[in-house]
């Protein structure tokens, strides 16, 4: 349509010009019904480039979703919501720059990320001083949200997470666990609230083995997990980190049945580990499968758009914009306004919460929606109960 | 007993795989003298090669090794003919800088083109595996030694009897005697890229298969265990590449069953470092691979430094101090502040680096260490930062020289890599030292900074109390280069061996030299530390060293006021790139390769 006017407008003279000025006006109109005026815009600190660039791509694709959306139901406070991605690596020496430039423009609402918690923390102290929420929705550092009251956090809580995959484990009848985790902040405190709740179910927690992000051999980890003798090995790990692993084990001939912790949910976690994924059990806050109305509504939409399967992160940064859209809809465009927000919102529906909720004191949301899942010919299905055999 | 058999068969299967790296690397090293940094990235460059073919042309094995092999060759010769052959005749540590700029541009294209996700890399090997004790080895873990072994006695084979690998060698003995002899050693060098490089291509794509997961962020990783597994064979020994890497292996292994999984790497590079005290040779190498000629004081671009008028440092100078009053934009003085702490990194390192010719690539633990020092001074023993900031200095000083100090009587490229090694030791050491650094749960909630109890967290006032700091260490620096210790460091640079007979203590002026570095990059550290309020192992990493040694060429080995221009150049260069997003890093690269290429001498020029 516009193309062809711009067609005309190259050989025709006067009334050309005018037709395009009405067609720009038309399109325009048909917004207008949606969203107009000046755009509402989110600051978004994340990586695009280096080691997690995956992570911020996922973000994006979650992000896009979700705005067209919101802009689609006419926006937030009858604007447009938009958001800026300024790339910074996960790395602390950018974040800090980044934060410094989105506080001093006032366009910026409210500021979502970083990824790390190295690179996020960095930068908290400049967005709590400047009175513009961080909002990290990847952060499970238990002390991340201590920062100040502009710092806030939908990153499901390991402390709800945790001894919910523990309960799982000793519901599937294990004994012996031995736990591998990722060595980093988010792993090594998983693990802690793992082995505390553990105790509590009768788990016997026989070894505990740490290894780093970029580690990619575990057949030594793996030999003193068997002379561990456990009945399960419980994975503390990210989906591509969780699949090298999964993927080991079944290759050195371990037959011991894996319990994962949901940060593993991912279509990518099954193509990396292929036919070893089957009988990985999982306590997943996400589950395309769901068949509450959120979920349902994200899994259509999404695979609408991008023609593939949502995983975890997806589905936060979905929940993260439709979540703070809901807050600058009823509250405002304010910063200190959406801080304030925050705290008074409820019930925001969500992919993860089934209905957000904010606890003000500890700016976190609890009760995080969980199911058991089970690979099963490589698909992630709900868990029957039917525990598995005894090895 | 059984679970020894297991580990020692692990050890030797990942051993096997990092010899495919090793090997293309101690070729590369024999001929061109050069660690290749690049090598990681033609690595992962075959791996996505090879994933493209089996998922779009569906193509059998050796066919998708071929595809590789030929492909990656092409890529090496392009690093070869692009990257490094202008550079000839220009200081050797040119091309080892154009080696890490084509890494990033390498990374960043792969990255690009096939996106940051990981993928798997389907393998059409039988499911065939043979138990050994505990244990077992599959198909691919015998191809895996297989191409390894058969590429490292084919390379035997071809350097020894043919008459392409006569020149080789002869090139690698003595370049300008090889081509006064009429040896093409343009010609040479190309064959050994391609050769190298269609190896590490091809050991990408195994490596891929064997885990099932390729992507784009592998390469340094890989770069960094094949060096190590060289240097322990015997720097640019290929059949030395080989046992190198399967002690490696065997080292991890036989260490993650003693103490843990997260004491893999520690146990790498502390054999690393206990191979380069006691046989810098390494288990291969002969006494005559150790080159006997000063490597350091060719190692640097000879030039005559831009001589910058005083009365013009001094106006730069008052127009940094006068441009928070211009400017109250936090985002431009925050990213200036960044530019002071990492000037402070660079001018410790050009002093290092450049006036004493002791390449470090481990610069950043010394921030680590600064850092860590003075957030655990203020929270743990609630020391306030005017105390604990010069205290990490000091510590920083002390620990610093310390960890070097065995290294000291090291040279060239061996000293770099101890740096490394020592660095990456380090950066494991805070992970493991859990009662003291909390691991990698980091240190939370440490105090801003403050003077005589006022906070002080305005970005104007960080950002003068950062270049009143530059400034000091900088006037500090010059005036000492102009003193007989600049004269002395610049003369062990030159001529060891000349500067001990005119009775100059190396050690001595080492340690001197270090303990100055340190305290500047402790004080860096340190001050990060309190604007950040959060520390982990993460934030000082290895490519931190990287980009501070990058700093400092950039700004002319030596030369204290090109050490604060190459800070403000490679902070302030990202953040221009940045309307650039997913490009910048890939823009920066070329940037950096074209800066290696035109003034490979810095842009103020070596002291």
């Amino acid at each position: 349509m516009s193309f062809n006017a711009g067609f005309q407008f190259n050989r025709l003279v006067r009334p050309a010009i005018l037709a395009i000025g009405l067609c720009a006006l038309g399109s325009s109109a048909a917004l207008a019904q949606a969203a107009s005026g000046e755009p509402v815009t989110i600051g978004v600190s994340g990586p695009l480039t280096g080691q997690n660039a995956q992570y911020g791509a996922q973000w994006k694709k979650g992000f896009d979703l979700a705005l067209e959306e919101v802009n689609a139901k006419g926006g937030v406070k009858g604007r447009p919501l938009q958001y800026v991605f300024e790339d910074s690596q996960a790395d602390p020496r950018q974040t800090v720059a980044i934060a410094q430039k989105f506080v001093s423009d006032p366009k910026i609402v409210v500021e979502l990320g970083d990824f790390s918690s190295t690179a996020s923390m960095a930068a908290s102290s400049i967005y709590q001083r400047a009175g513009l929420v961080q909002f990290g929705f990847t952060n499970s550092h238990p002390n991340f949200t201590k920062g100040g009251d502009f710092i806030w956090s939908n990153s499901v809580s390991q402390a709800d997470e945790q001894p919910r995959l523990a309960k799982y484990a000793a519901d599937l009848g294990f004994k012996r666990v031995a736990v591998l985790y990722l060595n980093t902040d988010w792993g090594r405190a998983s693990q802690n609230l793992f082995s505390e709740a553990a105790k509590g179910y009768g788990l016997d927690v026989v070894a505990s083995e740490g290894y780093q992000p970029d580690e990619k051999d575990f057949r030594s980890t793996l030999v003193r997990v068997r002379d561990a003798k456990p009945d399960a090995i419980v994975l503390i790990s990210y989906y591509a980190d969780g699949a090298l692993v999964t993927r080991q084990i079944r290759t050195v001939g371990l037959t011991t049945p894996i319990v994962a912790s949901g940060s593993i949910y991912s279509p990518k976690f099954i193509e990396l580990a292929g036919d070893a994924a089957n009988g990985v059990f999982t306590a997943s806050n996400f589950f395309p499968g769901d068949s509450r109305p959120e979920v349902k509504s994200f899994v259509d939409k999404f695979r609408a758009k991008y023609n593939e399967e949502p995983d975890d992160f997806n589905a936060v940064a979905y929940d993260t914009i439709i979540l703070l859209a809901a807050v600058i809809n009823q509250y405002g465009t304010d910063r200190t306004a959406i801080r304030d927000g925050l705290a008074q919102i409820k019930d925001v529906p969500s992919v993860i919460y089934g209905k957000a909720t904010f606890d003000p004191q500890t700016r976190r949301v609890a009760g995080a929606r969980a199911v058991y899942l089970v690979v099963k010919n490589g698909q992630f299905v709900l868990w029957d109960g039917k525990k598995p055999s005894a090895t | 007993m059984s679970s020894f058999i297991d580990y020692t068969v692990n050890g030797l299967v990942i051993g096997n795989i990092y010899a495919l790296l090793a090997v293309g690397l101690a070729l590369i090293f024999g001929v061109a003298n050069l660690i290749n940094f690049a090598h990681g990235s033609v690595y992962t460059i075959g791996a996505y090669i090879g994933w493209a073919a089996i998922t779009f042309l569906h193509t059998p094995l050796p066919v998708t090794m071929l595809i590789v092999f030929v492909a990656c060759a092409l890529v090496g010769m392009l690093i070869e003919r692009v990257g490094l052959r202008p550079l000839q005749g220009k200081a050797r540590i040119a091309p080892l800088l154009a080696t890490i700029g084509l890494s990033f541009v390498l990374d960043q294209v792969v990255q690009l083109v096939f996106s940051p996700d990981p993928r798997a890399v389907p393998s059409d090997l039988p499911d065939w595996r043979l138990t050994i004790g505990g244990g077992s080895i599959g198909a691919m873990d015998i191809l895996i030694a297989g191409v390894g072994i058969v590429s490292a006695a084919l390379l035997y084979v071809f350097l020894r009897f043919t008459k392409l690998g006569f020149a080789v060698r002869a090139t690698a003995q003595d370049r300008e005697a090889a081509q006064q002899m009429g040896v093409n050693v343009n010609a040479v060098n190309s064959a050994v890229f391609a050769i190298a490089s269609a190896l590490g291509g091809v050991g990408g794509l195994l490596v891929g298969m064997y885990y099932n997961h390729i992507d784009p962020a592998m390469s340094f990783q890989a770069t960094l265990k094949g060096v190590v597994a060289q240097v322990i064979g015997g720097v640019g020994n290929v059949p030395g590449a080989i046992f190198g890497s399967l002690l490696l292996g065997l080292v991890e292994s036989y260490g993650i069953a003693l103490f843990g999984t997260t004491y893999r790497n520690l146990f790498a590079f502390v054999l690393l470092i206990i191979f380069l005290l006691w046989l810098p040779n390494g288990l291969f190498g002969g006494r005559s691979t150790v080159h006997t000629e000063p490597l350091v004081g060719s190692f640097i671009a000879p030039s005559r430094p831009l001589r910058v008028p005083r009365w013009a440092i001094w106006a730069l100078a008052l127009i940094a101090f006068a441009l928070p009053l211009a400017t109250g934009a936090p985002y431009l003085l925050q990213t200036l502040t960044n530019a002071w702490l990492a000037a402070l990194l660079a001018l410790s390192l050009t002093l290092i680096s450049g006036t004493a010719g002791q390449i470090s690539l481990g610069q950043a633990a010394l921030l680590a260490i600064g850092g860590y020092a003075s957030a655990l001074l203020a929270v743990d023993l609630g020391a306030p930062p005017i105390v604990s900031i010069p205290a990490a200095g000091l510590i920083t000083s002390a620990l610093g020289t310390l960890l070097v100090f065995p290294a000291f009587r090291l040279r060239g490229h061996y000293i770099a890599i101890a740096t490394l090694a020592i660095g990456e030791i380090v950066s494991l050491v805070i992970l493991n030292w859990e009662s003291l650094t909390r691991g990698a749960m980091g240190i939370t909630g440490i105090p801003p900074l403050s003077l005589f109890g006022h906070e002080i967290y305005s970005a104007r006032a960080v950002y003068w109390l950062c270049l009143a700091v530059v400034v000091a260490m900088a006037l500090l620096q010059s005036r000492l280069l102009n003193s007989h210790f600049g004269r002395t460091l610049r003369a062990l640079r030159e001529d060891e061996i000349a500067a001990r007979s005119y009775g100059i203590g190396l050690d001595r002026y080492k340690a001197l030299a270090f303990a100055f570095c340190g305290f500047g990059a402790g004080v860096s550290g340190a001050i990060t530390a309190h604007l950040y309020s959060y520390l982990n192992d993460q934030t000082f990493n290895s490519q931190l060293s990287l980009l501070a040694l990058t700093m400092v060429i950039l700004g002319g080995m030596g030369n204290v006021l090109g050490a604060i221009v190459g800070a403000v150049a490679l902070v302030g260069l990202p953040e221009i790139f940045r309307v650039a997003a997913e490009y910048r890093i890939l823009i920066y690269g070329v940037a950096l390769l074209l800066l290696i290429r035109f003034r490979p001498q810095g842009l103020l020029g070596a002291v």
